[in-house]
């Protein structure tokens, strides 16, 4: 600010009322480094001091009035010089007039509405910040300081479960659940999956949640998809009648609450999808959206009732669970003559032919063209997961415990290991009725054009 | 160096550079860093290129590596250091394996510094594992879940009925019981799973490395059993079962067998005792490749050997033991109808076996396997069987079992369904059986009774008594002919009974049998009869006192000998027949019973015949008329009206020898009948018919001096010379002193002529012992004898 050689002839500092008890939450900024921040709730009042000190004591400082702003805006990256302010309070310090000694001016915000959760993401950033101005003819004197805003959310009413039966005709038929489908941030997600038909030589199945920002309208829709967590839940092949405990603890990633059409301008949605890896490198997915949301404080329980409450979930899934019989398939088995025993379900026998959502596979491309899929001496435990470790930047938050064990991957997601290998779930027959993120990607790549098209098994 | 050795190197290299920095950041207190390299080891674990083997060398040196970081964490603990949520940390592994490794080690370290969520815990973990499916993976990392929960594993009683098992978070022996049930049904799936991994041509390979696994899925096992709270009744209502619906439903020949096996081991036989119907069910519902044969001859002989042992209780009474296994044995067998029938006969083995151990009274017990193997064949028209076979081995094999058990061929006899099923083996099992029977019975002294009996054991060695219709063609060896009927006769001597009559009726059946065995087996087997009955004939003789009929009755037995060695001779034999003739003269000699003179005559003159029409080999001849001399002179019964005939016909027959130095020898001992010959003439004192003893002499030195060969001459001119110097100190008066110096003068003097070979050396060292004798006696004349003076020397 100094380039007239003028110098900042004031500085300012705000000072928040009751800084030194307040929680302070992290946020990354644009450059993608994290900061801390003052955190707020929605219908807190925001007050404080506004102090404004001379540089040179004696000097003095003519203005045309000082003023405070509370300003909660949403910054899509694409679009710079537009910043749509959904929030904008003003008030006013001091009159013009003339500073001859440092001053100090109290504010204060009532209860002030805050609608929305900070947010800062690949395309868009919503933040909420104060701002003091000390008008003057030339050159304004600015002081910005942001604020973060979490939005907390009661218990949702309706938390059903996710369950699902997904596969691909003849080859590969399973059932999922999810124990909610609402999760708040330090949830544990509970759940199990159920193999029906297993024909292919699965490798292993892994559990990832992707974010989705959504950002515009309309033809200038923009997404951007984000591998936050990748999670191997299964080693090796499974059998028919195998099921496979799910358990992830949110708490340890970096997660928002999802939000849906924020001021009609941006989204961020999270899917849990689910893939299996065939020996050949093939993947299967099926991905299905949760809701995350934010619960207020946090207790932890002991050990033993989370537990208990993590085996009364798994308890509670309504999926086959016929651990005692024998599987009687084995990975490359022929036909069995499979009798659906599906007791507490309800109505619709899951049958190959009844399967509500197929699952396919796309036949993998350009496979010729990269021949180190092959499987390596030793694959180090990092390509799958790499652990990076998180910035050691939360030495305050020590009884937060926040796991600093292997941190989410931060990765964009393509580039999981062999992206050409990826593979769609397709909605045959009936028109999706939710826009799936496989979707997208398919558009993304047009050369699965030669891939084995979809086999519609559900009319 | 191999490449699985190269792998592993690599492996281990990495596994000691992440757990030496785990180790420096646990020592500088850095736990979540010494986390993270305790994740990059078992990482190592994710490898799917070693052989089980390599794999296990690997995940050894990796447990090792853990034990630091669980001891640090329990020091921690203890110190009260809790790591708030280290349970939860530990899940944010990505990987599974590592993840869970890491989960189960902490999971432990909160158990031990903390009871109150043991149960929980153990269950928590034992339910994650499910995550890692691939086979050799799971195994190991379940079997480390039960290494680690080896000594904590709840081990108190159930709280009462009715109580919140909440309120117990330590948990109890059910709690165990599940945690292990459950980690043994899925590291038994995963090991069954093996088999169906990779290429079909390295199944081999992968069976002998499944079997290297198998300890891995049996310690479960072993762990269950070392719980002191599994009794009997929890042993029987939940642990057995489970584990058997396990075993039966995987279908795997490879795991049922080792699993029975396993349970059979690992579990005391107290508790096999209580559970014998419910596990012999389960081996019925076994995979058809099985060897249920082995496993239930395992269980039946550790019980057997329970209820032998002397610290045990024994087998308790209201276990019917052998009901229950024979009953389950043959629904075994029914069940399978593809096992082969050796194994069905093995299962038999070991039933009598058990029998025999358990029950060495009942010997029904034997009888009602032999009777249930007997009906086997019968339902499948089986009527002969190889005993070169598997199955005719094993049938042998229960056949030896009483017989060695009791050592008592009766016992055997008593077995009503031993002879049928030894007639189902073919010609050469039955006689090798036979065999085997026979020497039991020999080595045993096992003598044989009564009639009946003989007739069901000569029925039931028939292939060693009489030609069978299924025997080869060509004729047996003769030495291994001679070998067995030999065997076979002095078995026949065990047929005895106190009771005399019994005992004629012993032979007359034994009789019955042997005589229809063929010229080649009469020859060994009618003898040891014939003595038999001489021996009956004396008893009878030393009980005449009691038994008023003895002389019909030994004349019967006469007679019986008598068309018994008729047989021999009607069989071609001679020389035997006249010997047994001649011994039975002697015996009916020595019993006075009515008429036996005429009866030792016909003896006497049986033999005569045999010799005249039988006997053409001259040396043959010339023993045979030896032996009938001899027998002669031995006989007493004799009135002269037959005694005279007899030694006329003696003496006609040895001067009608063909060679001069048999005829030379002949009348020689012919001589003695005109001596020491008795009869009734002489009132059974000796003959001594001095004239004719010197004639005899005479014609013999007469005949030898026709000898042609001087050596030949010479010896029977020395064996004269005795019998000359044998008659004068007998006191034959017609024998002089001068005949004896003539006789020696010329031996002497031939003797010199002769050329020295090895047999002159013998006739001169034969003269020479003459001579010294005659010393001797010319020294010092014997008081009663005659005087030698005048001899010269």
């Amino acid at each position: 600010m100094s380039f007239f050689g003028f110098g900042q002839s004031a500085d300012i500092e705000i000072q928040l009322d009751g800084s030194d008890t307040r929680k302070m939450a992290e946020m990354k900024t644009e450059d993608g480094k994290k900061e801390r921040y003052y955190l707020y709730y929605d219908g807190e009042s925001v007050s404080g001091k506004v102090n404004v000190s001379l540089k040179k004591p004696g000097s003095r400082l003519e203005h045309q009035g000082i003023k405070i702003e509370f300003v909660g805006q949403i910054e899509l990256y694409y679009d710079r010089g537009n910043h749509h302010e959904f929030t904008s309070l003003v008030k006013e310090l001091a009159r013009p007039g003339e500073l001859t000694q440092n001053g100090s001016f109290e504010f204060e915000f009532n209860q002030v509405e805050k609608p929305y959760e900070s947010y800062s993401g690949t395309n868009v950033r919503l933040r909420y910040f104060l701002r003091v101005t000390v008008v003057r003819r030339l050159s304004d004197i600015v002081r910005e300081m942001d604020l973060l805003v979490h939005t907390l959310s009661s218990y949702p009413e309706m938390n059903n479960s996710i369950k699902m039966e997904v596969g691909i005709e003849d080859c590969l038929h399973i059932e999922f659940e999810y124990n909610k489908s609402k999760y708040h941030l330090k949830d544990v997600i509970v759940g199990k999956i159920y193999f029906l038909l297993v024909r292919i030589k699965i490798k292993h199945m892994e559990i990832a949640i992707i974010k989705r920002e959504t950002t515009g309208s309309g033809p200038n829709t923009f997404n951007e998809n984000e591998t936050i967590a990748k999670y191997e839940i299964m080693d090796g092949a499974p059998v028919r009648g195998e099921s496979i405990p799910i358990r992830v603890f949110l708490a340890g990633y970096d997660l928002t609450p999802t939000m849906r059409d924020i001021n009609k301008k941006f989204s961020v949605r999270y899917y849990l999808n689910l893939v299996l890896v065939d020996e050949e490198e093939r993947r299967y997915f099926k991905q299905q959206e949760i809701t995350l949301w934010r619960k207020g404080e946090r207790l932890r329980r002991p050990l033993q009732q989370q537990l208990l409450a993590q085996q009364h979930a798994l308890q509670q899934l309504h999926l086959n669970n016929q651990q005692s019989k024998f599987p009687q398939s084995h990975p490359h088995g022929q036909p069995q003559e499979y009798v659906p025993q599906m007791p507490s379900t309800g109505a619709e026998p899951p049958s190959p032919q009844q399967s509500q959502s197929p699952m396919h596979e796309e036949a993998p491309e350009k496979v010729e063209s990269n021949p180190s899929i092959q499987p390596q001496s030793r694959q180090p435990a990092a390509s799958v997961t790499p652990p990076q470790p998180q910035p050691e930047a939360e030495p305050a938050e020590e009884e937060e415990t926040t796991p600093k064990l292997p941190s989410p991957p931060t990765e964009p997601p393509n580039s999981i290991d062999s992206p050409e290998e990826e593979f769609l779930e397709a909605q045959a027959g009936s028109p999706s009725e939710d826009d799936d993120v496989g979707e997208e990607e398919e558009a993304v790549k047009p050369s699965s054009a030669v891939s084995q098209e979809p086999v519609p098994v559900a009319q | 160096m191999d490449e699985q050795d190269k792998l592993l190197d690599e492996a281990m290299g990495a596994v000691r550079g992440q757990a030496f920095q785990m180790k420096r950041c646990l020592d500088k207190g850095r736990l979540m860093d010494g986390l993270k390299h305790a994740s990059n080891m078992l990482g190592e674990l994710r490898t799917s290129l070693l052989s089980p083997k390599t794999y296990y060398e690997l995940y050894m040196c990796i447990c090792d590596e853990l034990r630091h970081l669980e001891m640090y964490l329990i020091d921690e603990f203890q110190k009260g250091h809790r790591v708030a949520d280290l349970y939860e940390l530990v899940q944010y592994a990505g990987n599974i394996v590592p993840r869970l490794y890491l989960l189960i080690t902490v999971g432990l370290v909160y158990i031990k510094t903390n009871e109150t969520c043991k149960r929980d815990i153990l269950k928590d973990l034992v339910e994650m594992c499910r995550g890692v499916q691939h086979p050799l993976r799971g195994l190991f990392l379940r079997n480390y879940l039960l290494q680690c929960s080896r000594n904590i594993l709840p081990d108190m009683e159930d709280p009462p009925v009715g109580h919140n098992p909440e309120e117990f978070p330590a948990g109890s022996i059910s709690d165990s019981v599940d945690f292990i049930l459950m980690n043994f049904a899925e590291m038994n799936k995963l090991w069954v799973r093996m088999q169906h991994q990779g290429h079909s041509r390295d199944k081999e390979k992968r069976e002998r490395e499944r079997q290297e696994l198998r300890i891995l899925v049996g310690t479960n096992l072993v762990r269950l059993s070392q719980l002191e709270h599994v009794d009997v009744e929890r042993y029987k209502k939940s642990v057995l079962p489970g584990i058997l619906e396990q075993a039966v439903s995987c279908r795997d020949p490879l795991s049922q067998e080792y699993l029975m096996e396993c349970i059979i081991q690992v579990f005391p036989d107290e508790f096999h005792l209580q559970t014998l119907s419910a596990f012999l069910k389960a081996c019925a519902e076994l995979h058809s490749e099985v060897n249920v044969k082995n496993i239930i001859i395992s269980l039946i002989d550790r019980l057997a050997n329970f209820a032998h042992r002397e610290d045990g209780t024994g087998i308790p009474d209201e276990i019917k033991l052998f009901e229950i296994f024979s009953e389950q044995v043959s629904q075994v067998i029914k069940s399978r109808p593809d096992m082969p029938m050796e194994d069905t006969v093995s299962l038999q083995v070991s039933l009598v076996n058990l029998a025999q151990k358990c029950y060495p009274d009942e010997i029904e017990y034997v009888d009602k396997v032999m009777q249930n193997t007997l009906e086997v064949f019968q339902k499948l028209n089986i009527d002969k069987i190889h005993s070169g076979s598997a199955l005719g081995k094993e049938l042998s094999r229960l056949l030896r079992l009483p017989a060695d058990n009791y050592n008592n061929l009766l016992t055997v006899l008593q077995l009503q369904y031993y002879t049928p099923l030894l007639n189902l083996l073919d010609y050469s099992g039955r006689k090798i059986l036979s065999t085997y029977l026979v020497t039991n019975a020999v080595d045993n002294e096992t003598c044989i009774p009564t009639q009946e009996q003989v007739d069901a054991v000569l029925s039931m060695i028939a292939s060693l008594i009489c030609d069978q219709s299924d025997q080869p063609l060509v004729d047996p060896d003769p030495e291994d002919l001679a070998e067995e009927q030999g065997l076979l006769a002095r078995f026949l001597h065990l047929f005895k009974s106190t009771n005399s009559d019994q005992q004629y009726l012993i032979l007359t059946t034994a009789r019955k049998h042997l005589g229809a065995g063929g010229n080649k087996r009469v020859l060994y087997t009618l003898p040891p009869l014939v003595f038999q009955a001489y021996q009956l004939a004396f008893k009878y003789y030393a009980e005449r006192e009691e038994d008023d009929k003895w002389g019909k009755k030994v004349h019967k037995i006469f007679q019986f000998s008598h068309q018994t060695i008729t047989a021999l001779v009607k069989a071609e034999y001679a020389e035997l027949p006249l010997r047994l003739f001649l011994q039975g003269a002697l015996a009916i000699d020595k019993i006075d019973f009515e008429n036996h003179e005429t009866v030792a005559y016909e003896f006497m003159s049986q033999a005569f015949s045999l010799y005249e029409d039988e006997i053409s080999d001259s040396k043959a001849q010339l023993a045979a008329m030896t032996l009938i001399m001899g027998t002669f002179q031995q006989t007493t019964c004799f009135s002269e009206e037959n005694h005279e005939p007899l030694r006329t016909q003696c003496a006609l027959a040895a001067s009608k020898l063909l060679k001069k130095p048999d005829q030379a020898r002949g009348v020689t001992t012919c001589s003695h009948l005109f001596w020491s010959a008795r009869s009734l003439a002489t009132n059974k004192e000796e003959l001594r018919d001095e004239k004719r003893v010197l004639e005899c002499l005479k014609k013999a030195v007469r005949i030898a001096n026709q000898c042609m060969d001087p050596s030949a001459q010479i010896q029977l001119f020395v064996e004269l010379l005795n019998h000359y110097i044998y008659f004068y100190e007998k006191g034959n008066t017609q024998v002089t002193v001068a005949m004896l110096n003539q006789l020696i003068s010329k031996v002497k003097e031939d003797l010199a002529n002769l050329e020295t070979t090895e047999d002159t050396d013998q006739i001169s060292r034969h003269l020479t012992n003459t001579l010294t004798h005659l010393q001797l006696r010319l020294q010092e004349p014997p008081s009663d004898g005659p005087n030698y003076e005048g001899l010269q020397l």
